[in-house]
């Protein structure tokens, strides 16, 4: 299937927290309740249509494990857009996510997209990090936010979407050199340049970015 | 080695500080050296001069000529080495490739362990296939090769930093397999990426690059030559086609790149290879199997393979080419066993092909002509051939044919086979039989053995068969009985596996050979224990467990030729009941077999009722859609009846109301009689205002009545000057009659202003209905439609009607408001005229009492002459003088106005 663009995502953070469920409720819409521990890196793809244009997404789904940290850093600099996840119900998840974000902005391109991600938002009982403590890290560290949870399926395709939205709003804006594969951007192949460029269509995006009311 | 370490920042693994300390003298005389090597490195880096990169370039070569013989000091300069990466010069790059190349080919696993947690490590080596310099770029190819040899996670790295694009994109430049040793050199780095790798597997479908490999396959027809380089290329080419579809990936993998290889034309890419002529024999043995493995279990890709021909005159399938081949004995032994691996893969989990190839050797598709070659001709050839490969192949063949395939395997006992001249056909079952009992070679009986047990395994029909042979089981024990050599041990083992499936298939058909009888045989001839050793020997010979591996025929050699893959599997599946059921006393077997009958009792009443289910389902589904359009037409059809039906009861409803408009209409205008129905609520606005109409004219009559009272009244009051009392009284009456009528006249007036206006809406209410009518008519069906239409023409006419009642009516109100007027007129001037009166009756009353004061005045003059006159009557009396009582003074009227006069007085006396 031809595609207009191609992103490269990684999917990072904490061991445990539903990163590999993540995915596969994305690529395959189902979950599995029990899941083995990745062991180093998966790789799973999707397509996904933003304003109009496909757009293939190549999401490499990383070991959370420590033991797996120096393998998991190469896929940093050639990925488009990172999810940071953390567990809702276990906050030395969210302790964890300034030590993840360093590593995160240390080997990645500058212009890395990163959505951070409270995931298991079904688990309200045992919920232990506040919806309003994820957002006001975000904000302090410039990130997308959005609660998630695998198992529901609930905001998982919107975590995915935005932050392609959020890529193609810099690829419009022009900070992403589409020419350098490094970058985890990659053009159609019957895809022109001239495509780009369409800042009202741009800041529509920007503006669905931040209204993810949602179930969670 | 940790003083290096350092230099880089990256970390000590564990392992390497025992060896390190192990060789710690070494390592100090090293580190000295590398100390040396590292301080003019940095200088460089801060972008010295060409000469220093030369320098270094020696430096490095000198220490790669050193320590390429020395294998415990290597891990330790690596980090040094990662930084010449980062040197752009060719005297510094490229022995820094070479280096890192060795130290990977001799200690893999370690220095894969270090790049993998050097930051940027493999990044850094990545970017060799960008480099300008081929040299540089070529050896960089190399460098990967052992850099992601057996380690899955820095292959998954390699293949995130888009080694794919770039290695098929040096694949095309060079000219794919006409390009050289680099193309082969980057399909064996593709190859080590893709092998056994399920995630990079899946990203290399995932990234279209299934689709770049079908160039790879165009393929000249022409003798362009085929270089030994062409045919490794090509060959690296093929596998790395199997590497995405192999029979051992994850079957969802597997079939979604078949699918793909489908859908952009690799497979038809293949098969053009497959039925070209001067291709090198290997290349054609390896495409063979590249197709087998493309269309295995896939049934649009084996769909496709069916239908391909040769382009042979007259064209041929290419099934049916590549048998010829396989039961050719001048063909290639490799050649012959891709094709089977081919016909294998061609009937893996396919009824379909299954069904057409058994057809072929049925009596009633046969070729009558004889001028092609079918499949089955080929396979039966093959079977009863001299070549013994050929029987073996053709046996393997056609048991794929009817591998879980109940019903080809019944179809197949319907085969007959033409003999010598002058002797009957004899069944396909009893030829296989024949050429077994007559001891030819051990692949031709193996083969042969597999094949029955095969079709004999799962059908009671064909076991039934088998035993009506009476030959067949005298041969069968005879064999498992018998002391043979050791050669011959798998034929007794396959022997015992044949007799074994008659019992354990076995439905008691054939009273000589029922279950139990056959077991008492076995008893008796051979002996339990004796029979389950025997049978043991087939999946203990060491070929067994070679061909359980995976599903490709590979064998070394003919005689290793013996098991196929597929049957292994039945081994495994029937070793264990049918040692179960020889061992089972026959109470046990009568007992399970009263289970079984139960069961099967119970499977048939199951499969019924599951029939039944399916059939009731589909009925359901059906029914369900039924109800679904039925249930839209009765939705429609009722908001159509409710529609309708409140058009009539409209209609009704107009019709009623006409009726009695009309039955009150025939009271007074005959003319309307003969209309029907009518708008509803006209008639009763016409009616309530004929009764208006009715009560003004009542009140008008009242009115003028009144009025001539009135006149009458004046009239009165004319005639009765005098009578004062009695106008005073009329005029307060008239005064009480004219408030009446001014408010009759009002109310009157009110009256009329509501009527107008209701006239007007009559009128517009009446118009709407008009229009009403008009698109009524279109909706209504049927007969409704025309009984519709003569009422709307009936309607037409009783509106127009009434329009004109409505008009004359109009008019009357008119008419009368204008009488009306005129009444007030006539009132106003009769008012007048009393005021008139009124003034003319204060005058009066005032002379009335001018002269009543005169009267009275005279009255006192009179009484005073009267006592004058007595007095002096009196005197006259006295004086004597008679005195006569008439006095010529008064007259007549004066008489009659005196008596009256002298009642006043008389009156006033009182008073």
């Amino acid at each position: 299937m031809t595609y207009a663009y191609l992103f490269k995502y990684i999917i990072i953070g904490d061991t445990g927290v539903g990163k590999s469920c993540l995915l596969l409720q994305f690529t395959d819409k189902r979950f599995q309740p029990v899941h083995d521990l990745t062991i180093g890196v998966e790789f799973g793809a999707r397509m996904v249509n933003i304003d109009g244009k496909q757009i293939k997404l190549q999401i490499w789904d990383t070991a959370g494990q420590e033991s797996f940290r120096s393998i998991t850093r190469s896929y940093y600099r050639g990925a488009a857009g990172a999810l940071l996840v953390y567990d809702i119900t276990r906050r030395e998840t969210f302790n964890h996510l300034t030590s993840w974000l360093e590593d995160a902005r240390q080997h990645s391109s500058s212009n890395m997209v990163i959505m951070l991600i409270g995931n298991k938002s079904d688990l309200e009982s045992r919920r232990d990090v506040k919806r309003e403590e994820g957002e006001a890290f975000a904000r302090e560290h410039g990130l997308i936010f959005m609660e998630t949870s695998a198992k529901t399926a609930c905001n998982v395709e919107e975590a995915f979407i935005n932050t392609a939205k959020e890529i193609y709003r810099k690829i419009q804006q022009g900070l992403f050199d589409v020419h350098n594969e490094a970058n985890g951007i990659k053009i159609g192949p019957q895809q022109s340049i001239s495509t780009s460029l369409g800042p009202s269509a741009s800041q529509q995006n920007c503006r669905d970015l931040g209204s993810d009311a949602g179930c969670c | 080695m940790n003083f290096l370490r350092g230099v880089m920042g990256g970390q000590s693994a564990g392992p390497q500080h025992t060896e390190a300390e192990t060789h710690q003298n070494e390592d100090r005389i090293f580190k000295k050296n590398i100390l040396e090597i590292q301080m003019n490195q940095k200088t460089t880096l801060k972008g010295l001069g060409i000469s220093d990169s030369e320098i270094i370039g020696y430096a490095l070569d000198t220490l790669y000529n050193i320590i390429s013989n020395d294998e415990e000091e290597e891990v330790g300069k690596f980090p040094l080495i990662l930084l010449c990466f980062y040197e752009f010069d060719f005297h510094v790059r490229w022995p820094g490739v070479k280096l890192l190349t060795s130290l990977l080919k001799q200690l893999g696993p370690q220095v894969q362990q270090i790049i993998l947690v050097s930051p940027m490590g493999v990044s850094r080596l990545m970017d060799l296939l960008a480099d300008s310099r081929e040299v540089i770029r070529n050896d960089g190819v190399l460098l990967l090769q052992a850099l992601t040899r057996s380690n899955g996670a820095i292959q998954k790295i390699v293949a995130f930093e888009n080694a794919f694009e770039r290695l098929l994109d040096i694949i095309t430049e060079e000219g794919n397999s006409d390009g050289g040793i680099v193309v082969e050199d980057c399909l064996i780095l593709l190859q080590n990426l893709l092998k056994n790798n399920n995630s990079n597997q899946n990203f290399f479908k995932e990234g279209s690059y299934i689709q770049r490999m079908k160039p790879w396959f165009e393929v000249g027809d022409e003798n362009s030559g085929w270089s030994a380089q062409k045919v490794t290329n090509l060959h690296l080419m093929l596998q790395l086609v199997r590497v995405l579809v192999s029979p051992t990936n994850p079957p969802g993998a597997t079939s979604s790149c078949q699918k793909a290889m489908f859908q952009c034309g690799l497979l038809q890419q293949l098969c053009t290879i497959l039925m070209a002529t001067g291709v090198p024999a290997d290349i054609l043995t390896e495409t063979i199997n590249t197709v087998s493995e493309v269309i295995r279990g896939c049934q649009v890709n084996q769909d496709y393979f069916a239908s391909v021909n040769a382009p042979s005159n007259p064209p041929r399938p290419a099934i049916v080419v590549l048998l010829m081949s396989m039961v050719n004995e001048r063909q290639p032994f490799v050649l012959r066993c891709a094709v089977l691996y081919c016909f294998q893969c061609f009937l893996y989990k396919n009824q379909k092909g299954q069904g057409e190839i058994v057809s072929t050797l049925l009596p009633s598709t046969i070729d009558a002509t004889g001028n092609s070659v079918s499949a089955g001709q080929l396979l039966c050839g093959g079977l009863f051939s001299t070549d013994s490969l050929s029987n073996w192949c053709a046996a393997v063949a056609l048991a794929h044919a009817l591998q879980e395939n109940a019903t080809q395997k019944e179809q197949l006992l319907r085969v007959q086979l033409a003999t010598s001249i002058g002797n009957p056909p004899v069944s396909l079952l009893q030829q296989c039989t024949n050429i077994l009992s007559q001891g030819s070679k051990i692949q031709t009986r193996v083969g042969l053995l597999m094949l029955l047990c095969t079709w004999l395994s799962n059908c009671p029909i064909a076991v039934t068969h088998f035993l009506h042979n009476s030959a067949n089981v005298p041969f069968l024990t005879g064999q498992i009985a018998e002391n043979l050599g050791e050669e011959e041990q798998l034929v007794q083992g396959l022997c015992a596996l044949l007799l074994g499936i008659s019992i354990y298939f076995n439905d008691n058909s054939l009273e000589s050979y029922m279950k139990e009888k056959l077991k008492q045989l076995i008893e008796k001839r051979i002996g339990k224990e004796n029979f389950i050793e025997k049978l043991g020997f087939i999946s203990k010979h060491e070929l067994y467990s070679r061909a359980s591996q995976k599903p490709q025929p590979n064998f070394p050699s003919p005689e290793y030729m013996i098991f196929d893959h597929e049957f292994t599997k039945l081994v495994k599946e029937l070793e264990g009941v049918i040692t179960k059921a020889i061992y089972k006393s026959s109470e046990e077997d009568k007992k399970e077999e009263e289970v079984k009958k139960t069961l099967e009792q119970h499977d048939n009443i199951v499969t019924h009722y599951k029939n039944m289910i399916r059939e009731q389902d589909l009925q359901l589904e059906e029914l369900k859609q039924q109800i679904s359009t039925l249930k839209c037409q009765n939705e429609q059809l009722q908001t159509a009846v409710t529609q309708q039906a409140s058009q009539i009861q409209q209609q009704k409803d107009q019709y009623n109301l006409l009726k009695v408009q009309l039955g009150k209409d025939n009271q007074h205008q005959g003319p309307y009689n003969n209309g029907a129905q009518m708008n509803g609520i006209q008639p009763e606005e016409i009616s309530r205002l004929r009764e208006e109409i009715e009560e003004l004219k009542s009140n008008r009559e009242l009115l003028q009545t009144q009025l001539a009272e009135k006149d009458s009244l004046i009239e009165n009051l004319k005639s009765s000057q005098t009578a004062s009392d009695m106008n005073e009284q009329s005029s307060t009456k008239d005064s009480e009659q004219i408030t009446e009528l001014k408010q009759e006249l009002a109310t009157l007036k009110s009256q009329l202003n509501s009527q107008s206006v209701e006239i007007t809406r009559l009128h517009t209410e009446k118009h709407e209905l008009l229009q009403k009518m008009e698109t009524k008519s279109i909706p209504v069906q049927g007969e409704n439609e025309s009984i519709i239409a003569s009422k709307t023409t009936d309607v037409e006419g009783r509106l127009s009607a009434l329009l004109q009642e409505t008009k004359e009516l109009k008019n009357e109100v008119k008419a009368l408001s204008e009488e009306r007027t005129a009444i007030k007129e006539q009132l106003d001037s009769s008012n007048s005229t009393i005021a008139i009166l009124q003034n003319e009756k204060d005058k009066l009353q005032l002379e009335v009492a001018d002269s009543k004061k005169e009267q009275d005045d005279l009255l006192v003059l009179l009484a005073d002459q009267d006592q004058k006159i007595l007095s002096l009557k009196n005197k006259l009396k006295d004086l004597g003088h008679p005195i006569e009582e008439e006095d010529e003074l008064e007259s007549g009227d004066q008489d009659d106005e005196d008596d009256e006069n002298e009642d006043g007085i008389k009156d006033q006396d009182h008073i």
